[in-house]
């Protein structure tokens, strides 16, 4: 109940600019922008969502599936388009298929004449983001394929269902929770982007709400603007929640069986079919971006290595650690905490703070500043107590706004998955005479390993390249690579902030071998 | 031991989450006795920093620096009120400085030596800001294509000569807006509406990219006119990417209405916050920033106008000749700031032209 409400206070703030009424610019966007900016948005939303769905649920398929080779690496690299942030993805598209292009003149160069693509249209930008952006669906999806119970496929076997039968009958079905999640994400992740849209010049609801507080000096219409979004967002989690309805995803007894040790192996061609699907969105979303990006690293190599991007990259490490698993223990808490009391009060509460994740940050920053505020001014009315500092120079509200932030990327995948799970198993060991926490650290966590370790993964990476909360609450020792890779390519000089860039994809890379490794030690003793 | 691990992480998590803050919040305090003030900045340049690192050597006074977009900076502000740490907010044009001045956000700074460093019609009349940096908004052509005799003022781009040659970025671009602001003021709404509509027309592609892109696309003969700030160019120029040096010699400036009131500029400039703890160290950093040496850094690094008179500019904007600037009060453009952009969304300048 307290997390709850501690998560909902920048909302409340938020919401206490909504009794105001709207501003007085509010005639002027309805008029001229609102309806096309939404068409714009739904427009990419549907676009957007097609696209991660074919690449997230075709690659999670395969990775967990079938064998073939180098499958262990690319279910890892399959992660990493997420860590380039999307915003500078639309610039290394331009950079390597604009005027001027690398890539074009390399293909020039080897004597294959390529024309310039123009990027710079909606087409371009539902390609970019979906490249950058497909990773929320195929990690959830992944996590849920790879621990479908082994009877079912057997079951579904014997009841003479071939491969594909299976897959579009049973096994879709079934992790269509962790597809729903992810896309979920996908689609708040559009709706907040900036910097893509913004470059792109193509106008879409956050433009609109940045135009109305930045341009036109109006911030109670652009909260107006952000909680029509919010709106729309518990819409569809609504529809989310309604398509799931009162099935239960749970496996019966005995059957948690996990596959992964047996997957399909397959002859050579279809091994080429499936390295083929899996290797488009590699390539696209991944390496043509990082390929440019290294390019323009080396050019400007010199300038741009020295210690202290040394010294930011471990600090954006900490950070994003620290934020990391800070919001994995908040999203478990109030998934078990909820479902011990069967309380009805916190899951509105955990609604709320799972919106934190559709409003633009900026906007979020601007209602933590308000009530980190309040808190400073109730101290020093009735206390006499000057406690500002501790707010201007800690991570202290930092890291409180990213776990704000990114609480529902963290929280939809555990919640499908732990859906699965189902009560059945939590029950039993109740009944043996195990207490709730012991339950939870010995039965239930142990099986959402997966699971745990994709949301952490998502979390760290979405906090390293996190940009508007970051540059306003940051204190000034503290430095990300995201703001400095941010600070370049602002002014223009993309190519400098490319090495800044690259590190942060190295440092998620460094983390996921980590991972991996604790993985497969972990695997062994169990074995 | 396995059965341990998971306990064990999230202990250790909770406890370095919780050990972090406390560690960064105690530095601060020892430090009390130290000198500093708090930048509230919208430049990011590397020169920004080499500057400041300088102050600070020379004086002893440490720079906090928090960088952002001047609104979210002015909100910050606004938010914090008498207890904001703030001593200085730099924005990168004096739209945003009008606003802050307007909202309670900044103070008179009187200083004898920055009257004499910034002329008038770059300062605030009450002196709650000052211009620290010119960007001029000029015109580039295609050097092969276009004979610059064509060419001679912002309003001459509504021509039909021009249809389908003109390259500009989205209306949300602040130097884009001010602009337009400066057209209004020196024509009014009316007018200014149907050069908008005018210039719009004449473009050859939907406003989209950013002021090199413009360039670039001169270069892959997309258009012919780009309407960009001075110093990108000179970051073409000097950019490590062979592409971008191309594309910036491809094209040469001019620079318009030079017969009449000049060539549009804009500022970056600074203001003292409100409530400045440290309002007299903060002044000096002002008057830091204004001294010819600095400003001749700012020329010779960033390729942005000298706001001292007394400064000389670097080689490159030698290069491109001397002009005559609109001598327009900044605070005239700050205000009519909003009604550029009011302009543009009316004439649906972001949707490209219409034929």
């Amino acid at each position: 109940m307290a997390i709850g409400f501690f998560m909902a206070i920048p909302l409340l703030a938020i919401v206490v600019y909504l009794f105001d009424g709207v501003g007085e610019m509010w005639s002027h966007i309805s008029r001229h922008y609102l309806m096309s900016y939404c068409t714009n948005s739904l427009f990419l939303l549907l676009g957007t969502g097609t696209l991660c769905f074919l690449f997230g649920t075709s690659t999670a398929w395969i990775v967990s599936t079938y064998e073939f080779p180098f499958r262990k690496a690319i279910s890892w690299l399959l992660f990493l388009p997420l860590a380039i942030p999307s915003y500078i993805v639309a610039y290394a598209y331009v950079g390597m298929l604009g005027n001027g292009g690398t890539l074009i003149g390399w293909m020039q160069g080897i004597g294959l004449p390529m024309e310039r693509i123009d990027m710079m249209n909606i087409f371009g930008l539902i390609w970019v983001l979906s490249c950058s952006l497909y990773p929320y669906v195929y990690a959830g999806t992944r996590a849920m394929f790879s621990t479908l119970p082994r009877s079912l496929q057997e079951a579904s076997a014997l009841l003479g269902a071939g491969q594909r039968r299976y897959l579009f009958s049973v096994a879709l079905p079934l992790v269509l929770p962790a597809i729903i999640g992810g896309l979920m994400l996908v689609f708040m992740e559009v709706l907040n982007d900036y910097g893509a849209a913004k470059y792109y010049g193509i106008n879409t609801f956050t433009t609109g709400i940045f135009r109305s507080w930045t341009l036109l000096e109006d911030l109670q219409s652009a909260v107006y603007l952000s909680a029509l979004l919010v709106i729309a967002v518990l819409l569809l989690n609504a529809l989310a929640r309604w398509q799931r309805g009162r099935k239960s995803f749970a496996a019966p007894n005995g059957a948690l069986k996990p596959q992964s040790n047996r997957r399909k192996q397959l002859s050579g061609f279809q091994k080429f079919g499936c390295l083929l699907v899996v290797s488009i969105p590699l390539i696209f979303g991944f390496l043509l971006p990082v390929g440019q990006l290294l390019y323009w690293a080396v050019l400007t190599f010199d300038t741009m290595f020295n210690a202290e991007l040394l010294t930011v990259t471990l600090q954006s490490f900490g950070v994003a650690l620290g934020a990391g698993l800070l919001v994995v223990v908040v999203a478990l808490g109030l998934i078990f905490f909820s479902r011990w009391n069967l309380l009805k009060p916190i899951r509105a509460f955990q609604r709320i703070a799972v919106v934190g994740y559709v409003i633009p940050g900026a906007i979020i920053g601007i209602g933590i500043i308000r009530s980190s505020q309040s808190i400073i001014q109730f101290f020093s009315d009735t206390l006499q107590l000057n406690i500002g500092f501790l707010f201007y120079s800690s991570s202290a509200v930092l890291i409180y706004a990213y776990v704000f932030r990114f609480l529902a990327v963290s929280y939809n995948p555990i919640s499908a998955n732990s859906l699965k799970l189902g009560k059945n198993l939590g029950e039993s060991s109740y009944l043996l005479g195990i207490g709730k926490f012991k339950t939870m650290f010995q039965v239930e966590l142990p099986l959402l390993r997966n699971t745990l370790i994709g949301a952490f993964l998502l979390v760290f990476i979405d906090v390293l390249k996190e940009l508007p909360l970051t540059l306003i609450l940051k204190p000034y020792k503290l430095n990300t690579l995201a703001v400095k890779a941010y600070e370049y390519a602002d002014d223009e000089r993309v190519p400098e902030a490319a090495l800044p860039a690259l590190t942060l994809i190295a440092v998620i890379v460094l983390l996921m071998a980590m991972v991996s490794l604790i993985d497969q030690k972990l695997e062994k003793k169990r074995t | 031991m396995n059965r341990l691990f998971f306990p064990l992480l999230f202990v250790l998590a909770l406890l370095a989450s919780c050990s972090e803050a406390p560690k960064t919040e105690k530095a601060p305090q020892d430090a009390v006795e130290e000198e500093e003030i708090t930048l509230y900045t919208h430049r990011h340049y590397d020169t920004d920093k080499a500057i400041i690192q300088k102050f600070t050597e020379e004086t002893g006074i440490k720079v906090n620096v928090v960088k952002a977009s001047a609104d979210a900076l002015m909100q910050k502000m606004e938010s914090e009120g008498d207890q904001s740490p703030a001593d200085l907010l730099i924005t990168v044009d004096a739209g945003r400085l009008v606003r802050a001045k307007t909202k309670g956000l900044l103070q008179a700074a009187e200083s004898e030596a920055l009257m004499k460093m910034v002329p008038e019609h770059l300062r605030d009349t009450d002196n709650h800001w000052y211009g620290l940096t010119k960007r001029a908004r000029v015109i580039v052509y295609d050097k092969e294509k276009v004979d610059p005799a064509t060419l001679s003022t912002y309003e001459n781009l509504v021509e039909p000569q021009w249809n389908g040659k003109i390259l500009i970025r989205p209306s949300s671009n602040i130097y884009n807006q001010s602009m337009l602001a400066s057209i209004i003021a020196h024509h009014g709404n009316e007018e200014a509406k149907t050069w908008a509509a005018g210039v719009l027309q004449n473009l050859a592609r939907k406003p989209k990219g950013n002021d090199r892109d413009q360039v670039k696309a001169i270069m892959a003969g997309e258009g012919e006119l780009a309407v960009i700030n001075t110093y990108y160019l000179g970051k073409l120029l000097n950019s490590k990417d062979a592409d971008e040096v191309k594309a910036g010699e491809a094209v040469a400036i001019f620079f318009p209405n030079q017969d009449d009131r000049g060539t549009h500029v804009n500022i970056s400039g600074i203001g003292v916050a409100k409530y400045a703890p440290n309002k007299e160290n903060a002044i000096r950093f002002i008057e830091y920033l204004l001294s010819k040496e600095v400003q001749e850094t700012f020329a010779q690094t960033n390729y942005e106008y000298p706001v001292n008179p007394g400064a000389n500019i670097s080689e490159l904007l030698q290069s491109w000749g001397t002009f005559k600037e609109d001598n327009l009060s900044l605070t005239k453009l700050g205000e009519l700031n909003k009604d550029a952009v009011i302009l543009f969304d009316e004439v649906a300048w972001d949707n490209g032209p219409t034929s």
